[in-house]
């Protein structure tokens, strides 16, 4: 049980911080605060990510995103050596791109996070995953397990069974048991190599075209 | 006596107190660990660079013998008296590891004491810190050069696992199934402190400093989370604990001489790995900001890189974080390549069903041998290479070393497909 409310403890608070850093990226005028406001944000999810047992994905939200984009703005920001931007206020125009984009952004998330198997019969995605923990115990039959109503407020760690389950829907307690021995990683590379392959590769071409791009545009251009 | 060996009992069989426990007693052995590494590899610097450049490098400090005096005279050898004062014969054991350890010279235990009289220097010396800088970065970037490699090291195991009667604990403080990618993104975000330092410094040289630390670092690390890419396809784990004990049990990456080591696919994933770990040592020497690779502080064109207008404990931080760097480093190179803390020769497995605690023991002193070697490596390497120019640097990085790891990945592909 303590194991639990830690769990919680340290989502909420690390939830929290990012959505705090968040803002201050917005709020804050001088660019370079912005930049490192946006690296304790990406801390803070990637905490989170630990927190819900995907090491893997939290590991790489820091590679990626605070050990290499983040620096690079940072890299740009002081190149350019912006000064403290002018508070702009009233533009309706601005406001409006703004408003537009959260809304597509919020409305990406809530369709995904609807799409996870049995987020319609309980009012959270992640209870749904809890209670496939509770149905791959060993011995425990297959039954549907009863939705419980509202949602309770208990986020435990995601048990690699759970996650597998989760993603694959159609696979079989046994399988998903035997994934319990696998590695997020091992799993994570399963699902995109074989549920989301095409769009894998397909992401893979979009980056390729932007790194032949980005050549491009370094390349001395000869003058004759 | 009962109630408390009743309490510890207790104590110790839940599993989270256990857990807590012995994991701060890991942490505070490894944190002292890596810092005692970092006060020693500066030593060990400046001797080996005094060997290598034929001159007696720093030997004056020693013990403090003029404690040893109170005892005796001046002119005479105060040794001789000292141990005639506790009444210790002049053959015995300890007067000859005292002469070992040279009490009896006037240059005492090979300048030994040296690193503890800088940093004694250095805290006390005035800190001056300009008018003209960006205060809240200027005093956080020291910090954050400091503290990733001492986070990182959390996943380094330094000896292999022992069986107690509440439970087994694993010689390292974080048992991680992401050991190296746990390193490689910890100590990356040192380079916030570099960048920031030259940035809030706000003067010319600083800023070009810590601008080519932020490229260096961002373009090495690319490299070298490649160059690992072959290791993992042939341990299929990225836990540092099962790691090590595979090579304990299998034969070193680099000297796979037992166990499944002498089969033909080992033998001939030596080509792959070989190139692995040239380019990864390469890496954790630009990584860890060492000379050839030096270019962030490279006196000749920027008078001190980003930490110029530094002074003080400030400056000393970032001095320890280089060396942390190169302790870390070197640490990783012999987790990965060189066997960790495995004694070798199916020696691990012999000594542990002798005594779990005992060759738990052995491999520790084990690893801070290789440890030991990797770092003497280091400084060789720095007092010998002379620096790169820093196009090279950049050309290395993103037209050979890059290319060169895609093409090795593809090359372990093939070997392991093939050769069985």
């Amino acid at each position: 049980m303590i194991e639990t409310s830690i769990c919680q403890i340290v989502f909420y608070v690390f939830a929290l911080l990012a959505i705090l850093f968040a803002i201050c990226v917005v709020g804050s005028r001088n660019p370079v605060n912005s930049a490192m406001n946006m690296a304790l944000s990406f801390g803070c999810v990637a905490a989170i990510l630990f927190g819900l047992g995907a090491q893997f994905l939290g590991i790489v939200q820091i590679i990626v995103y605070a050990g290499a984009i983040l620096v690079l703005f940072l890299f740009v920001v002081m190149m350019l050596d912006l000064k403290d931007e002018e508070r702009n206020t009233g533009s309706m125009r601005s406001a409006a791109v703004g408003t537009t984009i959260a809304a597509i952004l919020a409305g990406l998330i809530t369709s995904i996070s609807l799409s996870l198997p049995g987020a319609t019969e309980i009012s959270c995605p992640m209870a749904a995953i809890c209670d496939n923990i509770g149905e791959l115990a060993p011995g425990a039959e297959a039954t549907q397990a009863t939705p419980t109503p509202g949602y309770g407020g208990s986020l435990p760690a995601l048990s690699p069974a759970a996650a597998a389950k989760a993603v694959q829907p159609d696979i079989s307690d046994a399988e998903a048991a035997k994934a319990t021995s696998m590695q997020d990683i091992r799993l994570l590379g399963q699902t995109l190599y074989t549920q989301y392959n095409i769009a894998f590769v397909i992401l893979g071409f979009a980056l390729l075209s932007g790194t032949v791009g980005a050549v491009a545009l370094a390349r001395k251009i000869r003058k004759d | 006596m009962d109630a408390i060996c009743n309490w510890w009992n207790d104590l110790m069989s839940n599993d989270i107190w256990f857990y807590l426990l012995t994991t701060a007693v890991k942490l505070v052995i490894m944190f002292a660990l890596i810092l005692a590494f970092v006060v020693l590899s500066v030593w060990i610097e400046r001797r080996v660079a005094g060997w290598i450049q034929d001159r007696p490098g720093p030997n004056r400090a020693g013990l403090p013998l003029f404690l040893l005096q109170r005892f005796g005279s001046k002119e005479k050898q105060p040794l001789k008296d000292v141990l005639h004062f506790f009444g210790i014969p002049e053959t015995s054991r300890i007067a000859r590891l005292c002469t070992w350890l040279r009490l009896d010279r006037e240059i005492p235990t090979f300048g030994l004491m040296q690193p503890c009289l800088d940093g004694g220097k250095l805290f006390l010396k005035q800190e001056t810190t300009p008018s003209y800088v960006r205060k809240l970065y200027f005093i956080v970037a020291p910090m954050l050069v400091l503290g990733p490699p001492m986070v990182a090291a959390a996943v380094l195991p330094f000896a292999s696992c022992v069986d107690t009667i509440y439970g087994s604990i694993s010689m390292c403080v974080a048992n991680l199934d992401i050991g190296p990618l746990w390193i490689f993104a910890i100590s990356g975000l040192s380079v916030y402190g570099l960048t920031l330092a030259g940035w809030s410094s706000n003067s010319k040289y600083p800023f070009l400093g810590g601008l080519r630390a932020t490229a260096q670092l961002i373009s090495y690390e690319v490299a070298m989370g490649l160059s690992v890419i072959p290791l993992l396809m042939m341990f299929g784990t990225l836990n540092l604990q099962s790691i090590v004990q595979y090579q304990a049990d299998n034969g070193w990456t680099l000297l796979p001489l037992w166990g499944e080591g002498l089969s033909l696919q080992r033998w001939v994933m030596m080509l792959p790995l070989g190139i692995s770990f040239l380019i990864f040592v390469t890496c954790v020497f630009a990584e860890a900001n060492r000379t050839p690779f030096d270019m962030a502080e490279c006196e000749t064109d920027l008078v001190g890189g980003y930490h110029t207008e530094y002074s003080s404990m400030k400056f000393a931080s970032f001095f320890m974080g280089e060396y942390a760097a190169m302790v870390i480093g070197s640490a990783v190179v012999v987790t990965l390549f060189l066997g960790g803390w495995s004694i070798g020769f199916g020696a691990d497995a012999a000594l542990a069903s002798y005594s779990q605690w005992l060759a738990v023991l052995c491999q520790t002193l084990m690893f801070i041998v290789k440890l030991l070697a990797f770092i003497f490596f280091f400084v060789w390497v720095r007092w010998t290479l002379p620096r790169f120019r820093w196009d090279q640097v950049m050309k290395l990085g993103w037209l050979v070393f890059l290319e060169l790891t895609v093409a090795n990945i593809f090359l372990t592909a093939a070997v392991l497909y093939f050769v069985k």
